[in-house]
């Protein structure tokens, strides 16, 4: 299933970048912590360093010596995870700390020393063309503290690149930060072997190594790059940037008088310091890393100017660790158009926008009178304290409309909804598949051990109730001391009882795999699912028994808690591609696969167009 | 363990209570999403909006328990303040509009007509939503000590 020698040599490789970095790092106060650190790095090869590459053996949970639960070391130390307006932690909790060592970039670098980041720049490349992109250190200002984070060529977001339907350019991918790394081209159906996988499609790019990657872009639309390695840290901490593909067809989208391609995110500080992150593997395993400050284009405040009455078609790509957006423009009419892979077959108007970690969204809004519309995250939160919702409303940013009219008035072409017939005409060849049974199934679920009694108590009570979304963290102390040693998440193949990395799909290139995605409401900790397939495109063609009414071809689909989604996936691209959840640290706490498209067709169950 | 073979079953489906107006009547609500192109329905503001479909039974004649001539479904919130008309109800399955609340209560009621925008008569059938599990946690003996 993996290549065992690239396997063994991207372990020895994170083997010594963790020593380094351990090195550079202030030890924990507590001389238990920093011996099981020590052991855990022996035993487990970076555990969650390498996504693709921690696949089954390291990640055999249940009862025994290796866990190590919340230690107790240091109980006078404050809490460093901030908590929810009237919720207290929870007195079981109190003075616990998640276990293992911690890491922050750039340890023993002085933050002065580091190159601002810069606001992302436009680079468009032609078919051909090569970019350099080099992952770096940079000093990021936020709300005046600066950290030592991440960026590509210096820019937080990264280069957008554009690029002509059917280009490919070729990237120059250079490794400057303080750990292994790859880049993954994230919706984009090109070559296995570009993919950005570690351990899968190809060897981590060791700190200061280089690898080149050759990315064939066969869709229109937004798509995002990212790294593949402990997307928890790297990720969060700037690793990110967009890519516009632009059609051939210059009518592929109505007529607007400005285009914004905003990157949503968040990030999680108390006070003037960054939360710092597991080393070995994750924290804030059970939801996710959810930040305290909203970026967009990774700034807190967000603004632009538009002449009254101009359409502006929004690109919205959602980079953040665990939360899902609700986002809507004060108010100003909306409608969405596109999604990750292609056009919606009709455009709809639309209240606000649903943006799960990964996914993309294209809409166009219209900004009719003078004055300032609020960018919202407008969500229901639950106090678990109180056990009550709360309306939580963060304005993101603010488009500022002047009083001159934008020119030319697109108000007719913004009123009308299209039917995009090609995309209906491309999809039609695959109605025939919609109604059959499901190829596979999987059930999507957590195992847990080790953890604190009060956490294991609460929930036990708390998941009563399992919200279809968890819109924000609502008892973030229980979230921060729950690591990728004591929690599992599971893709758990229905038909073979396999899990995660022993589940080894082999289906035939060109053909149409119907696969049903459950998400058991009754596991410890429930919780929605962003999952994402590398390299093809798929339908999300039902949910809980009812179909579709208007399709679009997508990368990564929201799956609610409680929910039965049928995918059709459009198996079109051979090699070894990964099946995860989006959330970075259920990815780093095992949720993933692996889907073979053969090219010969070996072993395919599936049927054929 | 549940399997999404177990379709039959929803994930929000609200089990009715019959009452002493209508012993023998007994039904199911679901909630669904509503049709979106996010694949699940919320508000702007964030609540989700829900389909509301319920399957009742045993239901009586209207006229037989006073003068009325419908079954109403309302959803209504958990301080009663909030009534909300979803629709008309009959023995099998009715589609009864779609509904943005957090927690409610599910309460079907005789009344005069189906169109009425108040209700008035006696309640047939019952239920609460599933977010109603979600309680407070001030006594558990986890928060004792802790003041708001």
């Amino acid at each position: 299933m993996l290549r065992a020698a690239s396997h063994a040599a991207a372990l020895a490789m994170m083997a010594a970048a963790i020593t380094t970095a351990q090195a550079q790092t202030k030890p924990r106060a507590d001389s238990a912590a920093k011996r099981a650190a020590k052991d855990s790095v022996a035993a487990r090869g970076m555990q969650g360093m390498m996504p693709g590459m921690e696949m089954g053996p390291a990640k055999k949970p249940g009862p025994g010596p290796r866990t190590r639960p919340a230690t107790s070391a240091m109980p006078n130390m404050a809490m460093p995870v901030p908590m929810p307006a009237g919720m207290p932690m929870m007195p079981g909790l109190v003075g616990l700390r998640p276990a293992g060592s911690t890491f922050l970039p750039g340890a023993g670098v002085s933050v002065a020393t580091l190159p601002a980041a810069k606001p992302r720049q436009l680079v468009t490349l032609g078919d051909g063309d090569t970019l350099d992109l080099t992952a770096m250190l940079v000093r990021r200002t936020i709300r005046g503290r600066a950290f030592a984070m991440y960026g590509f060529n210096g820019q937080v977001p990264g280069p957008l690149i554009r690029v002509p339907q059917n280009a490919t350019i070729i990237v120059r991918f250079h490794n400057r930060i303080d750990l292994p790394s790859t880049v993954h081209w994230h919706g984009v159906r090109l070559e296995n072997r570009n993919d950005g996988v570690p351990g899968l499609t190809q060897e981590a790019v060791a700190i200061g190594g280089t690898f080149v990657y050759r990315v064939h872009f066969p869709d229109a639309g937004v798509y995002w790059y990212h790294p593949h390695v402990r997307e928890d840290i790297e990720q969060a901490m700037g690793l990110f940037g967009n890519m516009l593909v632009d059609s051939p067809d210059r009518d592929y989208y109505s007529p607007v008088n400005e285009e914004q391609v905003l990157m949503l995110d968040d990030l999680l500080v108390n006070g003037d310091t960054l939360i710092r992150f597991g080393r070995e593997g994750p924290d804030f395993a059970l939801m996710g890393r959810v930040g305290n400050v909203m970026l967009v284009n990774a700034e807190p405040r967000y603004s632009a100017r538009v002449n009254r009455g101009a359409v502006v078609r929004f690109y919205l790509t959602n980079v953040s660790s665990s939360r899902t957006f609700n986002l809507s423009f004060g108010g100003a009419p909306m409608k969405v158009v596109a999604s990750d892979v292609s056009r919606f077959e009709r455009e709809e108007r639309v209240p606000s926008v649903v943006l799960a970690p990964a996914e993309r969204y294209i809409v166009e809004a219209r900004f009719d009178k003078p004055g300032r519309y609020a960018l919202v995250n407008a969500v229901q939160a639950i106090n678990h304290f109180a056990g009550e919702f709360s309306s939580q409303l963060d304005t993101l940013g603010t488009i500022t409309v002047r009083a001159t009219p934008a020119t030319p008035d697109y108000a007719r072409q913004f009123t009308t909804l299209r039917e995009n017939a090609a995309v209906s005409r491309d999809i039609a060849s695959y109605r025939a598949s919609f109604d059959r049974a499901p190829d596979k199934t999987l059930n999507l679920t957590v195992k847990t051990t080790g953890l604190p009694l009060a956490t294991v108590q609460f929930m036990s009570i708390d998941t009563a109730y399992f919200a279809p979304v968890e819109w924000v963290d609502g008892m973030p102390d229980m979230n921060w001391l729950s690591t990728s040693e004591q929690v599992t998440w599971i893709l758990r193949d229905a038909a073979t009882g396999k899990e995660n990395m022993d589940i080894d799909w082999h289906v035939a290139q060109g053909s149409m795999v119907k696969l049903r995605i459950f998400n058991d409401p009754t596991s410890f900790h429930p919780m929605q699912h962003p999952i994402h397939l590398h390299g093809q495109r798929m339908l999300v063609i039902a949910r809980d028994g009812v179909a579709t009414k208007n399709l679009v071809w997508k990368d990564t689909a929201l799956i609610p808690v409680g929910s039965t989604v049928d995918v059709l996936i459009d198996a079109s691209n051979p090699g070894a591609w990964m099946l995860h959840c989006h959330i970075a640290e259920h990815l780093g706490a095992g949720m993933m696969a692996v889907m073979h498209v053969d090219p010969a067709g070996r072993g395919a169950p599936v049927k054929g167009r | 363990m549940p399997s999404a073979a177990a379709a039959q079953t929803g994930p929000y489906d609200i089990h009715l209570l019959s009452t002493p107006s209508a012993p023998q009547s007994a039904g199911e609500a679901r909630l669904q999403f509503a049709s979106s192109p996010f694949g699940i329905a919320v508000a702007a503001d964030g609540r989700a909006i829900y389909d509301v479909r319920i399957t009742a039974s045993g239901l009586p004649s209207p006229s037989t328990v006073g003068a009325y001539s419908a079954f109403v479904a309302w959803a209504v919130t958990t301080d009663l303040k909030e009534w909300v008309r979803l629709g008309s109800v009959t023995n099998g399955t009715n589609v009864v509009g779609s509904l943005q609340m957090n927690k409610f209560l599910l309460v079907i009621t005789a009344e005069a007509s189906a169109s009425v925008a108040m209700h008035a008569g006696p309640t047939m059938l019952h239920g609460t939503s599933p977010s109603g599990w979600l309680q407070s946690f001030l006594t558990h003996p986890l928060f004792r000590g802790i003041s708001q």
